[in-house]
């Protein structure tokens, strides 16, 4: 019989930062990588999204690989091909080895276009390795309307449409528990209408039925509410809306995720302290914090 | 000859922009990285712990490094580790868990300031690095 410990899926922030890295003195707390995260259970470890975070995890996976003296099998989910969620990914260890396997898994709606936009990423006028030339087994995989199993975890995902070429939220279920990784959506263009259309309306309720009552909900919550207004339609949240949503949602825990490039870690610090202290208690009781590079979360 | 002189002129020959000899840049190297786990208001008593590139286990046994006789302190509670020139701190297997800054993690690489409960007792880590001639 397996402990309620080993029952866990641990989750690690490799990459918090949104748009662009930011290295410096401050980011020096929540950090300056572009997304990547990793989820793990019981010998089973997914990525989502290739940022400049996955070339730390790639040192790491290298160095457990070399240790176990065993292949690396790599499932890497991507919620969309933007730069910052794609950069690191030709600076991923991982797929220079010639034994590793290496799924990258995306949306269907971009038919073959992930494979080409990772191509074109690795062209000779942007990198001096040409994709094919990288060693490891690589294949690329759309979703399907199937759940993905994975070891002990069931994926699922949905389109997000309120981003500049949309994007995937997925789904990770083991034991009960649930992660949902729902990046890069403007939640503030359907949640926080005076009046909502049909299509706004529909989104809000597709969101809140994914994310309801899940043990810890990874968002967007890029701009501040006094920042929201001049970055309407580029595509991400605003923080009171991210925390309106989860809560309404009943999340059990929120991290909030893909800060902007120009928040210091004194800003977030602030943030977190004004918005976490609201939801401590009563009804809409949540746990929510602020995610930062080498955090790990047991859920 | 001032001490910019004095590099200079190792660079005899170069008529370009050359590589600067290393070596009269060595000594001014940061070459020591200190950190602290100091216990902060709690019944256990005060103290400061300097960390060092050892493991570090914290707990209720008298088997670890730093011992807190404290009772939802668990026996072999957490560790720190030095990994990549960075500090972080694991959970072992705690009844009570390791909140860093409020947040109950797993392992969390570890930054100034940051406040660590373990069984109800406070911690403060904090780092400082200092320039020193070899």
């Amino acid at each position: 019989m397996r402990s309620p410990v080993e029952e866990k899926m641990l989750v690690t922030f490799w990459g918090t930062r949104g748009s662009i890295s930011t290295p410096g003195r401050t980011t020096e707390k929540y950090g300056g990588n572009t997304p990547c995260v990793t989820i793990e259970n019981q010998g089973t470890r997914v990525i989502l999204d290739a940022g400049t975070g996955i070339r730390n995890l790639g040192i790491e996976l290298v160095h457990e690989a070399e240790t176990r003296k065993q292949p690396l099998e790599i499932h890497l989910f991507l919620s969309h091909t933007h730069w910052d969620h794609i950069q690191g990914l030709p600076f991923f260890q991982p797929a220079y080895l010639k034994d590793t396997q290496v799924t990258i898994y995306g949306s269907p709606k971009k038919e073959r276009f992930l494979a080409s936009v990772l191509k074109r990423q690795m062209d000779y006028e942007y990198f001096p390795v040409s994709m094919s030339a990288l060693t490891a087994d690589i294949r690329i995989q759309e979703m399907s309307e199937e759940n993905i199993r994975l070891g002990s975890i069931t994926i699922d995902w949905e389109e997000q449409v309120f981003h500049p070429g949309g994007s995937v939220r997925y789904r990770f279920s083991a034991h009960g528990k649930k992660v949902v990784y729902a990046t890069d959506v403007e939640l503030d263009l359907f949640f926080r209408r005076d009046k909502q259309t049909k299509k706004e309306e529909a989104a809000a309720r597709d969101y809140l039925q994914f994310v309801h009552g899940v043990d810890l909900l990874i968002a967007d919550g890029m701009f501040s509410e006094e920042e929201y207004p001049a970055r309407v339609g580029w595509g991400h949240a605003s923080i009171p809306a991210v925390i309106e949503a989860a809560a309404k949602a009943e999340v059990k825990q929120l991290a909030l995720f893909h800060h902007d490039p120009q928040h210091s870690d004194k800003y977030l610090d602030e943030l977190w302290v004004e918005y976490r202290s609201r939801y401590l208690k009563g009804p809409h009781k949540m746990d929510l914090f602020w995610a930062r590079e080498g955090l790990t979360v047991a859920v | 000859m001032s001490r910019k002189d004095d590099i200079l002129k190792d660079r005899t020959g170069f008529d370009t922009t050359e590589e600067i000899p290393r070596g009269k840049f060595a000594a001014i190297m940061p070459v020591s990285q200190r950190a602290y786990l100091e216990i902060t208001g709690s019944e256990e008593k005060d103290g400061i712990f300097e960390l060092g590139e050892k493991e570090v286990v914290i707990g209720r046994s008298t088997e670890c490094d730093i011992r807190l006789g404290v009772q939802n302190v668990s026996r072999k509670h957490a560790r720190v580790l030095f990994q990549n020139e960075e500090y972080l701190i694991e959970d072992l297997g705690s009844t009570n868990g390791v909140l860093v800054n409020g947040i109950k993690v797993a392992k969390c690489v570890l930054r100034s300031n940051d406040q660590i409960e373990i069984g109800g007792v406070k911690l403060v880590f904090n780092e400082e690095k200092r320039l020193h001639k070899k």
